[in-house]
């Protein structure tokens, strides 16, 4: 079964990619609310990144989710650097030196996220 | 003798609520002198220590009558009989066991032997009191094993063997080997904290509340999350399955104890169900929210019988079943719940639906697909319904839980705003929007309730 993983792009995110060929990919979900670049991952590599992140999974849509976020941010990153959606995004996100500065990062995410900024109901 | 079309609010499974509350003060204190004393401690994960399961909440929900008939820890019988055939000793419908583990060590300290009784403390203060029927060792991964059953032995719905990452099978593999079983009864209730403490309605207490609002039909809707509107639509088109016109009420019973690493934080669970009533999503005429004491073992098809039993017990006459129901990963098939409810799983024990079965249940099941936004409807749609799968977004609690993580308010089209800041209000308070081991650790340091001091003499 092909697997996919989403890149949700906010305004930042869309400002980078625009004028590449990355913003003809850009897919509108739940009627343009949101926008997002969708890659295909091969099985082997989808089954490395859920072995190297072991609280990834594959939910019922067949998309890698539950990554953590430095993962999707270096994704994004080598998506953008690369102006891709190739294989070839994963060969370098997948590196030894990128993936352990990933981790690393990662290991925080466990304890703290920073909240966003908004009002909330008290 | 015709029947009537009306359905009527089902009696309590097995016939009778358990109350095994002891409320009279100078009672509780004598049942407690000169006794033995237990301080309570939390099942450890063997993997990585992390606490996964406190045995107080098993004490709560077999006390106060959410598992009726079931009025103590299980002996050694009483759990072949429930791996075996998925009933009691008694015949009775129950799907899992319930085990009081303790260490041999501890055991030794205590004492204790068959006939005896013993006071268990909670937050070193008296709690309840287990009076011993049997002491009886047992293998933790044969029990876990047996539990969750297998692909060989149950090929209609298990889809692979059961394994350390799957949470409940944890708990029952981290258990002691030893086990104290007996009938146990509170003699210090509980004092819910806040939140907890509005949502706590024990099956005698949601009854009455059901004939308060006069509502003759009730369907339950199970959850361990925080809703999006997926879960807001099946709740909505769930309820229009009546009898004569739609259910009259709609009961959210929120699995509250230990979770998974990556769930929802049990606070936000709560808070986020009610938002949906408090702000009017649904009516809160028709719509309330409660809780169930539980560290969750994600059987599934055989937690939906648990929940089909503790809901029973609660007053409803329905409930609503989805996709990958009280699931986690791909042990089960999504939809061996709905399987269960429509046919039965005769590996399990069930050669028919747990309500065509002797001493089964009386709620009756919805069976309900999925909801997701089509966007060339411009809704959400039933899947049955839409013929536009080939567009369709499904909802995904991963792709959600993934969004938040990112700080990205998820659209309102799939998530309440109110719900939303429910979410970030405990995000604030524990520096993380979902569960993880710092917050399991506090929990149970915390629990959700408190002990009122009792003093209680040493001499019997």
């Amino acid at each position: 079964m092909p697997y996919k993983i989403a890149v949700i792009l906010d305004k930042a995110r869309l400002e980078r990619i625009r004028g590449t060929s990355l913003e003809g990919m850009v897919k509108d979900l739940y009627g343009g609310y949101l926008k997002a670049i969708e890659l295909n991952v091969p099985d082997d590599i989808a089954q490395r990144i859920l072995k190297e992140f072991p609280r990834a999974r594959i939910d019922a849509r067949g998309f890698i989710e539950e990554t953590p976020v430095a993962f999707k941010r270096e994704l994004f990153e080598v998506m953008a650097q690369l102006k891709s959606t190739g294989p070839e995004v994963f060969g370098e996100l997948l590196k030894p030196e990128r993936l352990s500065r990933v981790k690393e990062a990662a290991a925080k995410e466990d304890e703290y996220l920073p909240p966003p900024n908004i009002a909330y109901c008290g | 003798m015709p029947v009537s079309l009306k359905i009527q609010t089902p009696p309590p499974h097995g016939g009778k609520l358990v109350d095994a509350v002891v409320r009279d003060e100078n009672k509780a204190v004598s049942m407690a002198a000169g006794l033995p004393v237990y301080d309570i401690k939390p099942t450890r994960s063997i993997i990585d220590g992390n606490p996964i399961r406190n045995v107080y909440r098993e004490v709560m929900s077999i006390a106060y009558g959410f598992f009726s008939p079931l009025d103590r820890f299980m002996t050694r019988n009483e759990v072949e009989s429930v791996l075996k055939e998925r009933r009691l000793t008694d015949g009775w419908l129950f799907p899992f066991p319930i085990i009081f583990d303790i260490s041999e060590d501890d055991l030794r300290k205590l004492g204790v032997k068959e006939g005896d009784r013993v006071l268990l403390r909670l937050k070193s203060q008296p709690f309840a009191v287990l009076d011993i029927e049997e002491v009886w060792k047992f293998d933790p991964k044969d029990i876990a094993d047996r539990t969750f059953g297998t692909p060989e032995r149950n090929p209609e719905v298990v889809r692979r063997r059961f394994d350390e990452k799957h949470p409940g099978w944890l708990i029952y593999r981290s258990m002691s080997g030893l086990a104290l079983a007996g009938k146990v009864h509170v003699i210090n209730e509980p004092v819910f904290k806040d939140p907890y403490n509005r949502f706590w309605y024990p099956p005698a207490k949601s009854r009455e509340e059901f004939r308060s609002r006069g509502w003759r039909t009730v369907i339950a809707h199970q959850t361990r999350n925080v809703p999006h509107t997926g879960h807001e639509h099946l709740m909505k088109n769930a309820a229009y399955m009546g009898d004569i016109e739609p259910c009259h009420g709609i009961l959210v019973n929120a699995i509250i104890g230990a979770k998974r690493l990556g769930d929802f934080v049990d606070e936000a669970i709560l808070e986020g169900h009610e938002a949906v009533n408090k702000y009017g999503y649904i009516s809160p005429k028709r719509h309330m929210v409660t809780m169930t004491l539980w560290d969750m073992r994600y059987g599934n098809p055989l937690e939906s019988l648990l929940h089909g039993i503790i809901r029973q017990n609660m007053g409803c006459t329905h409930h609503m079943f989805g996709r990958d129901h009280a699931a986690v990963g791909d042990y089960y098939d999504p939809y061996s719940t709905q399987v269960l409810w429509e046919k039965g799983i005769p590996s399990f024990g069930l050669p028919a639906p747990p309500y065509d079965v002797d001493k089964g249940l009386k709620i009756r099941p919805v069976n309900i697909k999925e909801f997701w936004y089509c966007p060339k409807c411009g809704e959400i749609a039933y899947s049955d319904t839409c013929g536009h799968a080939d567009v369709a977004q499904r909802f995904s609690g991963s792709f959600i839980r993934g969004l938040i993580a990112e700080g990205i308010e998820p659209p309102p089209i799939i998530f309440r705003p109110e719900v939303y800041r429910v979410i970030v209000k405990w995000w604030r308070v524990y520096n993380y929007p979902f569960v993880n081991r710092k917050y399991l650790e506090l929990k149970e340091r915390e629990l959700e309730v408190d002990l009122k001091p009792m003093e209680v003499s040493s001499r019997r």
